[in-house]
């Protein structure tokens, strides 16, 4: 009997809930209704159950809806700057109305970078941008030189000859036949 | 016209935040009460059930409808409530008082009558809070969500991500301790 009672008290708690299947929870019935100490022990199980629930039930009802609402409120309204005020800011741009406005700015600024990129020289999104070709100085003792750098390696000196006859004739004075560096 | 649950979340989902106080209307008091429960701290219990709604009302995207909301909503409060009784080693319980209270509500007339009988469920109620008090969070929240909600060993599993097997186990320990705790007084 003793052992059977300790059985029915590991399986009472599961059987007052009602997870046991038939069989287990019609024999259990059986021995509580005949049985001093297990039904005595079904009653402080209940008992438990009831006063715990009864203890919540008394505190929650003390909470006030505005209060609780409030708490709730202010975390959503401390939130919302993070995520939603991104979206709220973007959101607009993708309205049906912004978007036919969109397409044709999207165009033309493409339009605008591709007449860029083939008249503008040495524009050329970043390639190749310490190659503009530059007149970097004009000085050949007396002569005409302009000295045109296209890139870094690259120097060209190009020599801007004048008639010498034209040159005597006009000013009268000797000149040097040769540039001489 | 009361909207469904179901509704209510569709309307959230749309930036509604007025459909989503009316489920907070309808759901703080069992939040709370579950909350408490496992906390046994009324401010720590304020706090969770708070930040549950407001993590409810974060993810709420996300929320199909494949389980009822409150489910989903009080598995988000269970779980923030076991989460932090870890992080948190409370002492002594504040909600004695309140257990005289709610045994003097419970017990009713027949207790009205009787003065050791109210004497007795007065210290009941304060044992009871102390022993909870000695549970571990996980066996706390069984014991809460089986006598406050009537949960079933399979939802409660499902809720805490263990077995039925474990929930028994679990709630067979929690009692066991309840009743040496409370031996006299039952």
């Amino acid at each position: 009997m003793k052992t059977n009672c300790e059985t029915v008290k590991n399986s009472l708690g599961a059987w007052l809930d009602g997870e046991l299947g038939h069989a287990d929870a019609e024999e259990i019935r059986r021995h509580v209704e005949g049985c001093p100490a297990c039904s005595g022990e079904r009653r402080r199980l209940e008992r438990v159950q009831v006063a715990l629930r009864g203890v919540l039930e008394t505190e929650s009802s003390r909470v006030a809806f505005e209060p609780f609402w409030d708490g709730v409120r202010r975390r959503i309204s401390e939130e919302r700057p993070r995520q939603a005020r991104l979206w709220e800011w973007a959101r607009p741009a993708f309205y049906p109305q912004r978007l036919a406005w969109a397409v044709p700015v999207a165009i033309v600024f493409l339009l605008a970078i591709f007449s860029l990129v083939q008249y503008a020289p040495g524009w050329r999104w970043g390639v190749n941008r310490g190659n503009v070709a530059a007149v970097d100085s004009i000085d050949g003792h007396g002569f005409n030189v302009a000295v045109l750098r296209e890139s870094k390696t690259k120097t060209t000196v190009i020599w801007l000859f004048e008639s010498q006859e034209e040159d005597d004739e006009a000013s009268g004075e000797p000149t040097a036949k040769e540039p001489s560096f | 016209m009361d909207l469904s649950d179901w509704e209510l979340v569709q309307r959230c989902q749309n930036g509604d935040v007025a459909a989503f106080q009316e489920l907070v209307a309808r759901y703080y008091r069992k939040v709370y009460m579950v909350v408490l429960g496992i906390l046994n701290h009324r401010d720590d219990a304020m706090e969770v059930a708070q930040e549950a709604f407001f993590r409810a009302y974060r993810s709420i995207q996300g929320f199909k409808g494949g389980s009822a909301f409150y489910t989903w909503l009080y598995r988000i409060a269970v779980n923030l409530s076991i989460d932090f009784q870890r992080r948190q080693k409370r002492g002594p319980t504040e909600l004695r008082e309140t257990m005289d209270e709610a045994v003097d509500n419970t017990e009713g007339a027949s207790s009205a009558n009787d003065p050791f009988l109210d004497l007795q469920s007065k210290e009941l109620g304060q044992r009871l809070v102390a022993a909870i008090n000695e549970l571990t969070p996980d066996h706390r929240a069984v014991i809460v969500m089986r006598a406050v909600e009537g949960l079933s060993y399979k939802d409660i599993g499902r809720m805490l991500g263990c077995s039925e097997g474990t929930v028994m186990s679990r709630l067979h320990y929690a009692r066991k301790k309840l009743q040496e705790k409370l031996g006299p007084y039952l």
